[in-house]
């Protein structure tokens, strides 16, 4: 995020854009209603009626798969009208008038039969967005998790940098990270194209400093992405591209990854897997060693919020049995594998990283400790260098020149329509109560005892009555790839022939349904759009047996044989 | 007077961190350590979302309190400014339920007790203001947006006070439109 | 009972909200948890922040606790055997080099994770997988 969290209520205008910040992030959400209270303007994109839809001063609520065009649309009116800061354009900027070029065919009147939304409603929101400053612009998953997502960011970004959103508080462009740390886990370099700091695997400069530090020459061509694992397993010719190993680390794609079939196939397929996790999962029904490790609460670290604040996570609780902290199995493996790896805490590791990466050096344990919270970049060990809650100051950007490029992109439809077999359409989202894979929040009591399985499907109203469903009731739902049940949950927040489901169930899998299709750079499924069918279930008086047998199936699989806790 | 806890919509984001925080309030830490099926999870407020709103529903604690009216045993009365139920004496007969305006009662199983043929003794459930626990109301504790407030007599009063003076300032404006 | 004090990050989503728990030292479980002060949460905490923390006591709920190491010793149907560290990790150096030996070091995948492990664990499985595997197939969940 170029801002930081608490600026949020500040803001003069947010544009709120594919976020649900009250299922996804509560405590953000909490900042969107303070600065609602306090005369901020809301503009809200989202498919579904959420909570900040209901408080919005402009709900679009265009059809799922659209956004390219609507972001386009709102471009096309920003310029033709005017609205523009064209000082920051000229002194900030570069690629404008490409970028207009390709905007220019993007009228309101254009883009209302592909987003639903009408013309009028875009020029609205387009005014409102370009005349109050500051405006600011969060976005998350309903964003990100489309075939077409990183244009989007881009046309996002087109339009702060249109307006001069840059460079000040309580504005810019936010993408709020769904998990605790996958800020962390980006900075940390756990990705196929960067080291660490984000200093690319490609750049020889930046190879160089590594392989010094580490004393190895180091390969130079990028990685293969997480998503592309089940076809490097199953289906590459190339003998020297096949995965043969695969060592998973905190994750659990067997649950987790879209087209779940394919993913246990290539588990399955797979020579060797090594799980190292807390609890048993899904995946770990497929690996060859699991590896038990400590988990939050037991061990010391760093993580890095969505606004890019490294915060420390402490002990609370000695681990009870055989375990061991993730970076020991991690160090002690590539020990014995002949790179050794000695350190005594985390406090270690992180020194020496952080001398590794410029932005975050300056972000000792010490400053962390006396601060609470050091956003990056922070450059300096001095301790009056207490990191950087804005990005872009002064309209100063991270490229060679300090400006911003423009992007002009063209949108294009979701891959897999509806049709005659699989008439309507699935979005996953997330359970406000229930944290990804749900090993960690389906064992709090509480938690589980708020909302369990098999989960929901929300359907509008009137696609329930016509099926004859009522809230509650189990029904199948099905796309080419798979089907899982669920319950029926009938709203007036979801249109006609939507629907959507929380990826947090095992019985209620969503991803059983979901497609493959990623976008081409990013490499995110398009999890927010798929072709499917509801049908009822006649003998629910079977279909609640059923579930409640799958549910003690599933949970005897992960090594619970008590019985107790079973309810759904 | 009586007191109740009321939910602003406009800040309520349906989390349902109340709800937890209400079952945690009444059953007790010891929740974190038993057997989830021991407990009932009982919260004693519901989250009510329509297209338009989101906020969550709970006794009014009423002055003329219809339950208590139509309760053929007594267990409801009034005491400490808060409609209670004696969840000893209560035969669960949905009387109260089915009488209050608000939905804001419901029957739930009570852990541990049964009745004579085995089956689980059900009875009437509503909020009882956290009465007898320190800190007030938990749900107004817990929730992250502040959109829980216990409203007492006082602040009715102020409210009240406050409305009247606007009334009384449109009514001059009305008539003497001019000044 | 022995109390003491300590303040973390929260587990759950990319707010970093800061809470304060109390922890019974002599039990060694957690007694409860109260929102703290942090630059991002201003001493509020959602659902799962105040009540998501108990999974530490090894409930059973929904799966099981993982506390030893373990190996299919024969092969992918076969039962998971509880093994020693020692012959848990020297088997993973074993077989992870035998294929890096056999198909080159791409054809080896690791993940870091986005979830609790911390930055730390981050930074040193990216370097492993680099330095030690000589590959850049290092990637987390973030896409998902």
């Amino acid at each position: 995020m170029s801002m930081g969290i608490p600026e949020i209520e500040d803001s003069g205008c947010l544009l709120c854009f594919g976020y649900n910040g009250a299922d996804s992030h509560p405590i953000v959400a909490r900042r969107i209603v303070r600065g609602k209270q306090k005369g901020m303007k809301i503009i809200c994109v989202d498919p579904r009626v959420t909570e900040t839809a209901r408080i919005s001063d402009i709900h679009l609520q265009l059809k799922g798969g659209s956004n390219l065009a609507l972001v386009n649309a709102i471009a096309n009116v920003i310029w033709s009208e005017g609205l523009t800061d064209d000082a920051f354009i000229r002194e900030h900027t570069k690629g404008y008038d490409e970028f207009i070029e390709v905007i220019k065919e993007y009228t309101p009147e254009y883009a209302e039969p592909i987003t639903h939304v009408p013309a009028e409603e875009i020029r609205r929101a387009a005014r409102l967005y370009a005349t109050t400053k500051p405006a600011m612009i969060l976005y998350g998953m309903g964003v990100c998790q489309f075939s077409q997502a990183v244009d989007v960011v881009k046309g996002l970004a087109n339009l702060a940098l249109m307006t001069g959103n840059f460079g000040g508080p309580a504005m810019g462009i936010g993408p709020v990270r769904g998990q605790n740390n996958v800020q962390g886990a980006c900075d940390m370099g756990a990705l196929p194209n960067s080291y660490p700091g984000y200093q690319n695997v490609t750049d020889p400069k930046s190879r160089e400093k590594f392989e010094k530090a580490w004393g190895v020459s180091l390969p130079d061509k990028v990685g293969c992405p997480i998503t592309h694992v089940p076809r490097r397993i199953l289906h590459e010719k190339d003998e020297s591209k096949r995965i043969h190993a695969y060592y998973i680390f905190g994750e659990d794609p067997a649950q987790s990854d879209p087209d779940l079939a394919e993913v246990r196939e290539a588990l399955d397929k797979c020579d060797f897997v090594v799980m190292q996790d807390i609890y048993m999962n899904k995946t770990g029904l497929y690996a060859d060693v699991i590896l038990p490790a400590t988990g939050w609460g037991e061990n010391e670290g760093v993580y890095t919020c969505a606004d890019r604040g490294f915060q420390r996570i402490r002990k609370l609780v000695e681990p009870e049995g055989d375990l061991k902290p993730d970076w020991q199995i991690i160090a002690e493996i590539s020990t014995a594998m002949g790179y050794p790896m000695e350190y005594k805490n985390t406090e270690e590791i992180w020194n020496e990283l952080i001398d590794l990466c410029p932005s975050f050096q300056g972000a000792t344990y010490e400053k962390m400790e006396k601060y609470g919270c050091v956003q990056w970049p922070c450059r300096d060990k001095s301790m009056e260098d207490k990191g950087t809650p804005y990005l872009h100051k002064d309209g100063k950007f991270a490229t060679a020149d300090q400006k911003a490029l423009f992007y002009g992109t063209q949108w294009h439809p979701p891959l897999e329509k509806e049709n005659e077999q699989y008439p309507m359409t699935l979005s996953t989202v997330r359970e406000v109560g229930h944290y990804s894979v749900r090993t960690m929040t389906g064992n709090c009591r509480t938690l589980r005892n708020l909302e369990d399985e098999p989960g929901w499907v929300q359907m509008n109203t009137e696609d329930c009555r016509r099926l004859g469903l009522k809230k509650g009731e189990l029904v199948k739902i099905l796309s080419k790839r798979g089907y899982c049940i669920t319950r029926c949950l009938p709203t007036d927040r979801v249109t006609p022939g939507a629907t959507y489901m929380t990826y947090q169930w095992w019985i209620g899998a969503c991803n059983e349904l979901t497609i493959a299709e990623l976008d081409p750079v990013s490499n995110t499924p398009e999890y927010k759009y798929c072709a499917c069918r509801v049908e009822k279930i006649e003998d629910q008086e079977w279909a609640e047996r059923h579930v409640q047998e799958l549910y003690e199936d599933i949970r005897a699989q992960m090594g619970i044989h008590t019985g107790k806790g079973a309810k759904a | 007077m009586n007191y109740f806890v009321k939910g602003n919509p406009d800040l309520c984001i349906g989390c349902r961190t109340c709800m937890i925080g209400c079952v945690v309030a009444h059953e007790g830490k010891r929740i974190f350590e038993i057997d989830p099926d021991s407990y009932t999870f009982n919260p004693k407020l519901h989250m009510v979302k329509t297209a338009a709103l989101s906020v969550p529903v709970q006794c009014k604690h009423c002055e003329n309190p219809a339950c208590m009216a139509v309760c053929p045993v007594g267990a409801i009365s009034q005491k400490d400014h808060c409609v209670v139920i004696d969840t000893d004496k209560c035969m669960g007969c949905k009387s109260c339920m089915d009488a209050c305006p608000f939905g804001a009662i419901n029957m739930v199983p009570v852990a541990g007790k049964f009745q004579a043929d085995g089956t689980e003794k059900k009875v009437a459930n509503k909020c009882d203001l956290c009465t007898g626990l320190p800190g007030g109301p938990a749900c107004v504790r817990v929730c992250p947006t502040e959109a829980l407030t216990l409203v007492t007599e006082e602040e009715l009063e102020e409210a009240a006070e406050a409305k009247r003076k606007k009334a009384a300032l449109n009514a001059f404006s009305e008539n003497y439109p001019q000044e | 009972m022995n109390l003491k004090q300590v303040q973390t990050t929260c587990p759950y989503c990319g707010a970093g909200c800061q809470i304060s728990f109390t922890v019974d030292t002599d039990a060694n479980k957690i007694v409860e948890a109260v929102p703290a002060d942090g630059r991002t949460n201003a001493g509020t905490l959602c659902l799962k922040g105040h009540y998501g923390w108990d999974y530490l006591n090894d409930p059973q709920i929904l799966t099981k606790r993982l506390r030893k190491p373990m190996i299919r010793k024969g092969g992918k149907k076969s039962p998971l055997v509880e093994v020693s560290w020692d012959e848990a990790i020297s088997y993973v150096a074993k077989r992870l080099t035998e294929i890096k030996e056999k198909y080159g070091p791409d054809a080896i995948m690791g993940t870091g994770s986005a979830r609790g492990a911390g930055n730390e664990a981050n930074y040193l499985m990216q370097k492993f997988m680099r330095a030690c595997i000589g590959t850049n197939n290092v990637d987390h969940c973030a896409r998902i």
